[in-house]
């Protein structure tokens, strides 16, 4: 290693910490006293360092808070999303990559197409379709919605056309039926593309913002974007900056975790995703 | 932690053969999660709403109320959102301006028939209250309070400004002039803003004007119902406020909770806001550590010829298909109204004025802290004349008000372009 | 196996039974969204009055797009000389490149396209008597689009920046990336709770540490000058983490071999990022800035939560003028037109990312 390599890293560390500063904050507000913060929110180190220390924030949170019962929706509903993305993407994906059948340019020519309808646009007409329906306040309005997803077809199509053929003419020659074939060894082969859009797919879903808020009114399906969201607009009268953001960290924290956890595979899978592009 | 417990209380009452009827209400006031059932105790808006309803819930043989979340800032988008996905709340509170929009479409249930059966009385009702629960005669909401503008004073930062009479209470203007002249005074001798409120954002700035526009005589609409806006009286009003950011007596970017902070931390004299902080303000006042100590409370003045100020005023509705479809849970809402009605006094503690003249003459109401220092605003008090695009118009005049004080805008252009749009409104 | 075998599907059967989960999903909840919107944009729609009364609409034809878009006694002129000059700067250019052959053909078209659009839009204005039937529609596009042209420039030149200094395979760099990358997983809410705070004049970070600098804290959000700068800085902060994962994708693509020709001839650091790294890497980065667009153009939570749109609307963006024309106004027919021109605009977007995926692949 070279000289100049440690003053890049030393050069980069600044913008570093400073990107880290306000995550930082929040997490430290969070563990200071609430009638602290009213008067004040630069104790210790500009806030940066909770002195005066206290965990009670947390223990208010977890004992009157419905920020657990918030979290607990959004992760139903985030992983119902992604379960239903990889459910339909996958087999759209390898059908269209692997299978011959009539009209199949014209189904990805009308997939493509799908690709420009941005969710803002639709989401009138699909209020109205759910109303209809009666179908608001409940777990799969929201989740359907998001589960026709042409960009999730296209990522598990470019991966599957990429598979070589032979493993496949092989298992056809032993008269492996189609769907045994998608299930034994497409989907293994699969994995690290399925990571990719899961990992996308939660993500998008955890922090979707617009759609629950004209869909779940209901205290029982209401997500964690909804109930920080509201905390925000009762701000001034809210119990307390220490706990507001408390309800921050832990809305955090499940997907900080989880992206730490997976982040080989963000990184490799988006690696892979961009350089094939 | 509360809603597994109100789930198995729903089942235990189920066991028992009772079925325990469950009502949901939707409110704004701001959450608070702990609130107790204590409504004797509780202190702010949002706790003191929220132990009353916990109490009926305790209370209230065979009704269990589930409170929905609580988002202010999309309250009426997540109302109308629920009534068009056909799930609305069965209980909710609402603005009276609000009810003809909701009211007109058919959304409301008339309760005129049954609020007696309920144990309400309407003959308690102040008038104004019950005008604006009404429309096209049938009653639409059970009104919980007036709410007006009042001014809170910081006495000590008065005095030291010498802007206080013998008897204790602040010296207030009472023409535009004397506002400006006194905004200078507070300013020199204590360097600090004279007056504070949410310019920014909530919509304080239009009944400002609007309180100001009736003291002149002057309204919004004019005798036909047409908007009339640009006049002379408009001007007077945005004057005698824009005079003070001019000159630097007072800040138009601070919103809400800065306004407010800034009061509390003792950096205004005065701040403009509603009746629903005084026992909130009363409490931060006793803390020792919160630099506001002196905390008095004053009517908006009259800096014109007519005594006039801006009054809206809280009640809860119950929607049209709750009455047709299920009886027994509209009886239920019914019971969970009266008695968040029978609890008017403890409403009242937040400062807001109550609607019963039972309370209003009880020694009990005249006792609470800071009440006769604004008694005479419930004899000021007006509302705007009922319109179903309450809500559009003001958000034309408040962002109008706005871009005059925060993006100089000419009083001009932002006047005749808020005329142009309210009457697009109104023909709409 | 045997017996498997004669009750296995053909190609065509398994093809159909797989591809109709998404096909269903698809046509239910887009395909049919869609031109219902469109349907819906026709007509006189309350919200309220149709969810009681489905026959309480009327169809008005374009009536909505009229009242949306257009105006009384609009005319077109040099009304805005700064842009429309810009633009036929831009038509000039366009001509004189393409006839040089200094860009591609693709390149010059959509140079000319743009600078057209700037030279035309902003030329229509009312006339003396005149009036925008919507005052407000138009100003709030320009806001979407300056809060694109804000935030995606900064985001593309700060994460290409970083990733080009972080493209080494050390622990460090990694430790480094994931700290970058870490407020990408934040939900809108979070970013917006945290930004609103650290703006806050009173309680914010920032204006802690103007105040200790012996500076006067700005009101970030609620002063014209600033409030979109406040949006575009945590909408920066926010969404840095995926262009720069992009970026270093796209640099590992580029052999070192280049590099280390480019060393002989003393090409090193800048020299080496400007003449070897940038052109190679003018797909990703062409890549990142249309979707970038597409994201940006979208922008809802950031204005609703930490602005409300304010001051005077200078931070209002097109979606939270959908959304409160919508539930707030209730008026569902101008909001579904609103959504169809967000659309075109969209899927005009879409349209040129596909172009140039083609235009590189030939």
């Amino acid at each position: 290693m070279t000289r100049g390599y440690y003053w890049l890293v030393t050069g980069l560390s600044i913008p570093a910490f400073i990107w880290l500063v306000p995550t930082l904050w929040m997490v430290s507000l969070s563990f200071q006293p609430n009638d602290v913060l009213a008067r004040t929110t630069s104790s210790t180190a500009f806030g940066l360092v909770p002195i005066p220390f206290t965990a009670e924030n947390y223990a208010d949170l977890f004992a009157f808070g419905q920020t657990p019962w918030w979290f607990l929706n959004s992760l139903i509903v985030s992983t119902g999303m992604t379960l239903g993305v990889l459910a339909v993407s996958t087999t759209a994906g390898y059908a269209l990559a692997r299978l011959d059948f009539p009209f199949k340019r014209t189904v990805i020519a009308v997939c493509l197409v799908g690709l420009m309808v941005p969710e803002q646009a639709v989401f009138i007409p699909l209020y109205t379709m759910f109303a209809d329906f009666g179908w608001h306040n409940s777990y799969h309005a929201l989740i359907l919605p998001r589960m026709a997803v042409p960009i999730g077809v296209f990522l598990m199509l470019q991966f599957f056309r990429a598979i070589p053929h032979d493993i496949e003419e092989a298992a056809r020659l032993d008269g492996v039926g189609w769907l045994r074939i998608f299930w034994y060894i497409m989907l293994p082969l699969a994995r690290p593309a399925m990571m990719t859009l899961a990992i996308l797919t939660f993500l998008y879903a955890w922090n979707d913002y617009l759609w629950p808020l004209v869909s779940a009114q209901q205290r029982d399906y209401y997500t964690i974007t909804l109930g920080l969201a509201s905390i925000q607009s009762n701000f001034a009268q809210s119990e307390g900056l220490g706990r507001v953001m408390a309800s921050g960290v832990i809305a955090s924290l499940p997907v900080v975790i989880l992206f730490l956890i997976f982040q080989r595979y963000v990184v490799q899978a988006m690696t892979a995703g961009g350089s094939k592009g | 932690m509360r809603h597994v417990l109100l789930t198995a209380a729903a089942a235990a009452t189920f066991a028992s053969a009772a079925p325990a009827q469950e009502v949901t209400l939707a409110r704004f006031f701001g959450a608070c999660e702990d609130a107790g059932t204590d409504t004797t105790t509780s202190v702010g808006e949002a706790c003191i709403i929220q132990s009353i309803i916990n109490a009926a819930s305790a209370e209230i043989d065979g009704v269990t109320v589930n409170t929905l979340p609580t988002d202010w800032g999309n309250y009426y988008d997540q109302i109308k959102a629920a009534f068009a996905g056909g799930t609305p709340p069965d209980v909710f509170v609402m603005h009276a301006h609000t009810i003809p929009e909701f009211a007109s479409l058919g959304a409301l249930a008339d309760l005129s028939g049954d609020l007696e059966a309920a144990g309400i009385d309407t003959s308690d009702w102040a008038p104004l209250a019950l005008d604006g629960v009404t429309y096209e005669g049938g009653i639409y909401g059970v009104p919980m309070d007036f709410h007006a503008n009042l001014f809170h004073v910081n006495l000590d930062l008065m005095a030291e400004a010498d802007l206080v009479n013998d008897d204790g209470s602040p010296i207030l203007p009472t023409s535009p002039d004397e506002l400006l002249a006194h905004a200078e005074q507070f300013k020199a001798a204590t360097g600090k803003n004279y007056l504070a409120a949410d310019f920014a954002q909530f919509p304080i700035g239009v009944r400002l004007v609007v309180s100001m526009l009736w003291q002149q005589g002057s309204n919004i609409f004019d005798a036909e119902g047409n908007a009339q806006v640009d006049t002379t009286e408009t001007r007077a009003a945005i004057n005698s406020i824009v005079q003070l950011f001019e000159n630097d007596l007072a800040d138009p970017r601070l919103n809400y909770a800065d306004s407010q902070q800034a009061f509390l931390n003792g950096e205004a004299g005065i701040l403009v806001n509603g009746t629903w902080v005084v026992d909130f303000y009363d409490s931060e006042a006793a803390d020792p550590d919160v630099p506001l100590t002196n905390y008095y409370v004053a009517d908006f003045p009259v800096l014109f010829e007519e005594s006039a100020t801006w009054a809206g005023s809280h009640g809860w509705a119950i929607p049209a298909s709750l009455k047709q479809d299920d009886p027994e849970t509209y009886e239920a809402a019914l019971r969970v109204i009266a008695f968040i009605q029978e609890h008017n006094l403890d409403w009242a503690r937040t400062g807001h004025m109550s609607v019963l003249q039972s309370v209003l003459e009880s020694d009990d109401y005249n006792a609470l802290p800071h009440r006769d220092e604004y008694a005479a605003t419930a004899t000021m008090a007006a509302d705007l004349p009922p319109t179903e695009h309450f809500s559009a118009i003001q958000d034309i005049l408040n962002r109008e008000l706005q871009a005059i004080w925060l993006t100089g805008k000419s009083v001009d252009n932002a006047l005749s372009d808020a005329q142009i749009d309210i009457q697009d409104v109104l023909d709409s | 196996m045997r017996s498997r075998r004669a009750a296995q599907l053909s190609q065509r059967q398994a093809a159909l039974l797989l591809l109709v989960p998404f096909l269903a999903t698809y046509a239910l909840f887009l395909v049919y969204p869609f031109f219902r919107g469109v349907w819906i944009s026709m007509h006189d729609w309350n919200l309220l009055a149709v969810a009681f009364n489905p026959d309480a609409k009327e169809f008005v034809g374009l009536r909505n797009y009229e009242r949306v878009m257009w105006g009384e006694d609009i005319e077109w002129g040099l009304a805005a000389p700064l842009w429309q000059g810009l633009g036929l700067i831009g038509l000039a250019l366009a001509a004189v490149l393409h006839r040089r052959s200094r860009v591609s053909r693709f390149n010059a078209i959509a140079l000319g396209v743009v600078s057209l659009l700037l030279v035309v839009l902003p030329g229509f204005h009312p006339g003396e008597v005149g009036r925008w039937y919507d005052r407000r529609f138009w100003p709030t596009v320009g806001n979407t689009v300056l809060f694109v042209g804000l935030t995606v420039p900064g985001v593309t030149i700060s994460a290409l920046l970083l990733a080009a200094g972080m493209n080494r395979e050390t622990r460090a760099m990694g430790i480094l990336r994931t700290l970058f990358f870490l407020s990408q997983v934040l939900s809108v809410t979070v970013v917006t709770l945290i930004w609103q705070i650290m703006f806050s004049p009173r309680q914010g970070l920032i204006a802690n540490i103007t105040e200790v600098a012996g500076g006067t804290p700005i009101n970030w959000l609620t002063d014209q000058q600033f409030a979109m700068a406040a949006i575009v800085i945590a909408t920066v902060w926010w969404s840095l983490g995926i262009a720069m994962i992009l970026f270093l994708a796209g640099l590992q693509d580029i052999s070192s071999e280049i590099y280390e020709a480019a060393a002989l001839d003393n090409a090193r650091g800048p020299r080496a990022f400007w003449f070897i790294t940038l052109p190679n890497l003018r797909r990703t980065i062409t890549l990142v800035v249309v979707l970038q667009i597409i994201l940006h153009f979208q922008v809802f939570g950031q204005s609703h939560l930490m602005t409300q749109g304010g001051p005077n609307d200078t931070t209002q963006v097109l979606v939270r003028y959908i959304y409160q024309t919508g539930f707030r106004d209730s008026e569902l027919g101008r909001a579904s037109a609103m959504a169809v021109f967000l659309f075109v605009i969209m899927g005009g977007f879409s349209v040129v990312q596909f172009i140039i995926g083609r235009e590189k692949d030939e």
